[in-house]
């Protein structure tokens, strides 16, 4: 053990948000309620200054630092920065609903702030040890996340599903990885791809470990069957937390996926490939016919969340780096759609009154144009529709999908985001063409107002110039991950 | 300010002004709404203007990619811009006579209330109209193509509440669609032979794939130039309104006269010119497309002149006139003199404007009576209008020393001089159309400003009130002893400074166009093929020569003719056109043209209502019975049931959810375990 | 068969009954009690694997003083358990035969002669072991230890923030506030003229009653 082998300064953004989530922790003890401003600002500053510092540190190749466990690269940095944005989008849009709730204390700040840790280790670590408790170390807040509106019951209900299915979903990945240390030796990314390529690994065991861990992760990428959680979580929990649920952990969640499957697991990829390729079918499937009949909206994002990430798991099992590239162009379009989406419900509900029935958004059109327009772009981007950035995000995944000669798999994908496409326009027709049933003004920040409308437009003007977003992320995941280099 | 800059901030200042004047239009005023719009295309026709002299005074021409929207099988769709002396001259055409028409629009609409709209749409048109002539890749050219036809279908229908706007703009979308399947079917043969659809890189090829022939139709071979040429000519002829798609043109009138004379007249109709003329390294590839160009050209000269006598609108003279010159180009065209061509549509472009503007003036003057039956002798009370329309008339029928004059009869020579098998008809025509078009020209002149003030007589017709809007503020036409009165300064204004040009371009720009190296590297003619060009050039070598060798042509005593005509049977002997008219009514003739050649009866009783009942009969069988009722509904039925199931199972017990989740790591493993163990 | 071999299937045997008995017990006190018996067992089959240090620290925390704890809990709290388990004993002929495949399965694969791992690193010390860990959790794992310890850092913040608050229904009292309090603050006087005589009848009476 060295100081090289060390080399602490790979992880310079986590080290500073580590730093300043602890102060932050102790300076929001001397601030009174009325002054809460003061950790939002701090907040909202600390994510800038950790996003300055990954762009700063970001260097062509890749680094290792912490005795090979942690290694920045180019996928790993731009996931970064899709999650900071992620976790800033949901402390903008849900400051006035968490006001208006009680939630707007300083642990829904520095909560969020340790979960945006947890995810940034998963993005960087590449030892299965790190990995994991980069994991819990998300899991966990975001748990406690759900729960902080103690005097609801729906929230209490759903933090507690959460955490008891999440704990069983952790216990087999450990199982898995457990499996996997057993028959390499190893718990390194790198050298369990390498034990895989010399043979020297246990075949059997490493397919039987990877059936625990492709469980594990389809649990937190919530396909089915692992699914159960998604829609009772996105209904219960206070709209900012299930806005968070649904988009950064899902990048996260992603890369885990790249390190452990396309990395470590390389080898195998005609195993796990089979797994991805029924959990996205089934995901795809389901995720969409049950959104139909659904009349909670937060419970239809969740269902259109799990058709979502069946689409993501197409396209990393295609296991080329453009498949890559494609999921991960795909989960940032999420991101981007699924603030959008929560921003708005976010937008009109109020001191007791949750806006979260589909009927809610009845007529929004009449009480602010505006704002109908831009769900409907966030609609019309997540249903997929042309000029949109979803409809590139879908297109990108198919267009990898057929070059693997899997059209079946492409048609079935298709198929369903039509029977999908209703839902989304049912919320459309809504607004536009139903009498509104209440005529309160939206109340919400103006940084709020204006983030949530950049955001919505950023779907129309990235889906006119899609290239731009699409070349970076494959430049990114090529340089990063590279099949058959260990 | 680099020129890419300069480039860039020409179609873009008229877009941000139909910008703010569509999108806050509500709120900024009516005035603030014509500044903007007039102020963004004053920067453009500026801008243009600088660009032209840059490239006379020898700067390099322009060709590249400003933006790639996206690359889908490496090939790139971009905006780009090629800016040479062609798109130059095109560029300050279209917005100087944009920017006419946005002052008229302040005299001419400022009691409509769809004011600020309306401005909105002639700037969107100007931004669309320049995106297209400045294009470098056949993308953006149908990007543009697409864009004008859009705001002249807006246009068209700007009034609406009124079902015969609305009919007339349905219908110039129908034809235009016709003739964009053969545009977008010619690109998509360019795409899938040339493998680009970046201009230079096409032309470039163009000479390999010169004798190359496609096999559309199994056991024939024909010549991929000439399909390509003629579907990217078909395109032409939709915008163009070339016979047989020329039906939507005169219907197009319901709009209001500012767009009739900007969008109808000057600038987008002369797209197809246009788009061929920048096509001629493709066109001269192929005499078979080139003859095909040239009879359709004459074809429309001649017969949609003759349309023109017997209407009564004011406009749709004029609309018929704009018809019969687009004729004139195309068949210039045909003749291999792409030069000539354009000539004529920059001379025509401010002639016609002009013509079309003064007719505006005059429906003012007389309340919105379009009908010339009930004018006369306006020439007292409108002196400006009188003069410029004058002005604009002489120069249509091709006066000597008049702008008209150089661009038509260098047509005439050009047809005489061309060999292709056509060229005889295409010259019978375009000689015999001279006396057409001056006749019915100087009927509608004199019936306008000379003669009796007809208003004054009890028995009005009532033909087509074509401006009729805000039927309850206005009354129709003048009363017995009403006067009209001349417009306002900003009608007059742009009047007389398109009266200018009207006279004087032709003179000067004649010789560099047709004769020097304007259009050097631009145009590309085979000399070898086509002489016509050679022959143009002998007599326009100066203008001074060609105005005074005109007097002793046929074409300049066939003007004539037709002027004293006209004159003898409206002004002196009315007698003689009523028993005309009688007599031509007795053989069926009248009939045939009233009914514009039945072209209208066999669209919409032929074609339209057979697609129609095609489409009833798949409606109800195909849509109804089986899509609707077993595919649509079944389907919906069958996920809605299915929806509903499986919304049941999420119970919201936590050990229901852990089983499923066990029971799907089960799945994987039971799966995975057999081919496990075999294989091991 | 040697001895280690022997004294792990004896405790293995105890762990998974104890286990088992952790679910199914009816008194939760008895639940407790085995699953501190299945830590118990835990940590010699870690003795076994040499790994000294963990096994003592498992004792040491979770049955020193985790289990104590939550003994403490369980006996203060005052829930009907067997109310809540009454849908186990519905469930469990179903989500048996679900665990009798899953375990046959696993078994099956498990025990096969390729599941055999040749190359078993025995860990081998010089040292105690406490040393050797010690010295790998400063040095090659620092990692994921520091991160541990944020992990413990956010469950305190987590747990802190779900339990410390004003309940609702709280009876607690300002004792500064009662001192301070006014005459004029709690009693309004109002003058009124009496009243004709109070006619009671059956409604009113039953309005009068406390409620239950």
């Amino acid at each position: 053990m060295t100081w090289t082998s060390l080399n602490p300064w790979v992880a310079t953004p986590e080290i500073f948000l580590l730093c300043a989530v602890c102060a932050i922790l102790l300076i929001d003890l001397f601030i009174s309620d009325a002054k809460r401003g003061i950790t939002y600002v701090l907040t909202l500053l600390t994510l800038g200054v950790t996003a300055a510092l990954v762009v700063a540190g970001h260097e062509p190749q890749a680094r290792l630092g912490f005795s090979n466990s942690f290694l920045a690269d180019a996928l790993s940095d731009y996931a970064k920065l899709g999650m900071i944005l992620g976790v800033a989008l949901v402390l903008v849009y849900g400051r006035s609903y968490a006001k208006a709730r009680g939630l707007y204390r300083g642990e829904f700040f520095t909560l969020a702030l340790f979960s945006l840790l947890g995810m940034m280790v998963m993005a960087s670590a590449v030892n299965f040890l790190t990995l994991y408790v980069g994991l819990e170390l998300m899991s966990l807040s975001i748990y406690a996340m759900v729960a902080l509106n103690r005097d609801s019951f729906a929230s209490t209900e759903a933090a507690m599903k959460y955490f008891v299915l999440g704990a069983l979903a952790s216990g087999m990945l450990l199982y898995g990885m457990s499996m996997l240390y057993g028959a390499t030796g190893t718990l390194d990314v790198f050298a369990i791809a390498k034990a895989i390529q010399q043979g020297s690994a246990n075949n059997l065991l490493v397919v039987f470990g990877l059936v625990f861990v492709v469980t594990g992760l389809g649990f937190k990428f919530g396909a089915v069957p692992f699914h159960m959680w998604v829609p009772d979580v996105y209904q219960g929990a206070p709209t900012p937390m299930t806005q968070l649920i649904s988009t950064a952990p899902k990048i996260a969640v992603f890369v885990f996926t790249l390190r452990v499957l396309a990395q470590a697991l390389e080898g195998f990829a005609p195993d796990w490939r089979g797994m991805l390729m029924i959990l996205a079918v089934l995901s795809i499937g389901l995720g969409n016919i049950t959104a139909i009949a659904q009349t909670n909206i937060k419970r239809m994002f969740g269902y259109s969340t799990i058709s979502h990430m069946g689409f993501v798991l197409l396209g990393i099992l295609v296991a080329t780096p453009n498949g890559y590239a494609a999921s991960f162009f795909y989960v940032m379009s999420y991101l981007l759609m699924g603030a959008a989406g929560f921003g708005v419900l976010m937008l009109l509900s109020r001191e007791g009154f949750e806006a979260d029935q589909i009927a809610d958004l009845k007529g929004l059109n009449q009480r602010s144009p505006w704002f109908a327009l831009m769900m409907l772009f966030t609609m019309f981007s997540m249903a997929g529709i042309p000029v949109f950035l979803g409809f590139f995000a879908k297109l990108s995944v198919l267009k990898e999908i057929v070059n693997m000669q899997m059209v079946w798999l492409a048609v079935v994908a298709v198929a369903f985001s039509l029977i999908g496409a209703f839902y989304y326009l049912r919320v459309v027709k809504v607004m536009y063409f139903d009498n509104p049933e209440s005529s309160e003004p939206l109340i919400a920040g103006f940084d709020a107002k204006v983030v949530l409308s950049i955001n919505c437009l950023l779907l129309l003007v990235l889906g006119l110039m899609p290239n731009t977003l699409m070349t970076v992320l494959i430049d990114a995941v090529q340089r990063s991950i590279i099949p058959g280099v260990h | 300010m680099d020129m890419k800059s300069i480039y860039l901030l020409i179609p873009l200042a008229p877009l941000f002004g139909a910008l703010i004047a569509g999108l806050f239009g509500w709120l900024i005023g009516r005035r603030a709404a014509h500044c903007v719009t007039i102020a963004g295309v004053a920067v453009s026709f500026g801008l243009s203007a600088y660009v032209l002299q840059y490239l006379l005074a020898g700067g390099e021409s322009f060709n590249g990619t400003v933006y790639t929207w996206l690359t889908v099988n490496g090939v790139d769709l971009n905006v780009g811009f090629l800016v040479d002396n062609l798109t130059a001259m095109m560029m300050c055409v279209v917005t100087f006579v944009s920017l006419m028409v946005h002052l008229y629009t302040i005299g001419y609409m400022h009691e409509d209330p769809g004011y600020q709209r309306f401005f909105s749409y002639i700037s969107l048109f100007t931004f669309s109209m320049l995106m297209l002539v400045m294009s470098n890749n056949f993308v953006q050219l149908f990007f543009g193509w697409e864009a004008v036809g859009l705001v002249s279908y807006l246009l068209i229908g700007f009034w609406f509440k009124r079902p015969t706007a609305t009919f007339a703009n349905l219908k110039a979308f129908l034809v235009n669609r016709v003739g964009d399947f053969g545009f977008l079917l010619g690109i998509g043969l360019v795409l899938a032979h040339f493998g680009s659809l970046d201009y230079a890189e096409v032309f470039a090829k163009a000479p390999e794939l010169q004798n190359a022939t496609i096999s559309i139709l199994p056991g024939t071979t024909w010549s991929l130039m000439t399909v390509t040429c003629i579907l990217l000519f078909i395109g032409a002829m939709g915008k163009s309104a070339q016979f047989p798609l020329h039906v939507w043109l005169p219907d197009s009138m319901e709009g209001p006269t500012p767009i009739s004379a900007l969008i109808h007249a000057a600038t987008m109709v002369t797209a197809g010119i246009f788009m061929v003329s920048r096509m001629s390294p493709l066109f001269e590839m192929s005499e078979t497309a080139l003859n095909f160009v040239l009879v359709i050209g004459a074809i429309t000269a001649l017969f949609m002149g003759f349309l023109g006598i017997i209407q009564n609108d004011i406009k749709r003279v004029v609309a018929y006139s704009t018809l019969s010159q687009l004729g004139y180009m195309t068949v210039a065209l045909g003749a291999s003199a792409y030069s000539v061509a354009v000539f004529h549509l920059m001379t025509h472009a401010f002639f016609k404007a002009l013509l079309f503007l003064a007719a505006g003036s005059v429906i003012m003057g007389m309340h919105h009576d379009q009908d010339i039956r009930n004018m006369g002798g306006l020439r007292k009370y409108m002196k400006i209008t009188w003069i410029t329309s004058l002005l604009g008339s002489l120069a249509l029928i091709g006066t000597p020393f008049l702008s008209g004059f150089y661009s038509k009869d260098s047509i005439i020579l050009a047809v005489q001089a061309s060999t292709l098998p056509g060229a005889g008809f295409a010259y019978f025509a375009v000689v015999a159309g001279v006396f057409v078009t001056a006749f019915y020209s100087f009927r509608m002149y004199f019936l306008v400003f000379h003669g009796k003030e007809q208003w004054m007589q009890k028995d009005h017709h009532h033909a087509h009130d074509a401006d009729a809007h805000d039927e309850d503020e206005h009354h129709h036409g003048l009363g017995p002893n009403d006067k009209p009165h001349e417009s306002p300064w900003v009608v007059t204004l742009p009047l007389v400074l398109l009266a200018i040009p009207s006279v004087l371009i032709g003179a000067w720009a004649m010789t560099p166009m047709l004769v020097g190296d304007f259009f050097k590297d631009v145009i590309f003619v085979n000399h070898d093929l086509h002489g016509a060009m050679a022959a143009v050039g002998e007599h326009a070598e100066d203008w001074y020569h060609m105005g005074m060798h005109a007097f002793v042509t046929l074409p300049f005593w066939l003007a004539v003719a037709g002027v004293a005509s006209a004159y003898f049977f409206y002004m002196v002997k009315p007698e003689i056109p009523a028993a005309l008219d009688r007599f031509f009514t007795s053989i069926g003739v009248k009939k045939l043209l009233e009914e514009k050649y039945y072209m209208d009866h066999l669209y919409i009783n032929g074609f339209a209502a057979g697609g129609r009942a095609l489409g009833t009969v798949l409606w109800k069988v195909g849509d109804t019975l089986l899509i609707d009722g077993l595919v649509v509904n079944g389907t919906a039925k069958l996920v809605g049931l299915f929806s509903n199931l499986t919304r049941r199972i999420q119970s919201g017990y936590i050990y229901h959810y852990a089983f499923a989740m066990i029971l799907g790591a089960l799945l994987l493993l039971t799966i995975w375990l057999g081919g496990l163990l075999q294989v091991q | 068969m040697d001895m280690s071999l022997a004294i792990f299937y004896v405790f293995a045997v105890v762990l998974v009954f104890a286990a088992f008995r952790v679910i199914t017990a009816k008194n939760p006190v008895h639940a407790v009690l085995y699953l501190v018996l299945s830590f118990f067992n835990s940590a010699v089959l870690w003795m076994l694997m040499k790994a000294e240090f963990l096994a003592v620290s498992l004792i040491v925390i979770y049955v020193g003083a985790v289990m104590v704890l939550f003994l403490f809990v369980v006996m203060m709290l005052d829930i009907n358990f067997e109310k809540l388990r009454q849908s186990f004993w519905k469930f469990l002929p179903v989500a048996g035969t679900v665990a009798a495949i899953m375990l046959a399965e696993m078994v099956l694969i498990l025990t096969h002669r390729y599941a055999k791992i040749d190359n078993v690193v025995e860990p081998s010390f010089d040292t105690a072991s406490a040393e050797v860990l010690g010295k790998l959790i400063y040095t090659e794992y620092f990692l994921p230890f520091q991160l541990s310890a944020v992990l413990l850092l956010v469950g305190m913040v987590a747990a802190i923030a779900l339990t410390l608050r004003k309940r609702k229904n709280t009876k607690y009292i300002n004792p500064g506030d009662q001192i301070r309090i006014k005459r004029e603050d709690r009693v309004r006087m109002v003058k009124m003229k009496s009243e004709p005589k109070f006619v009671a009848d059956d409604a009113s009476a039953g309005e009068d009653k406390p409620a239950a």
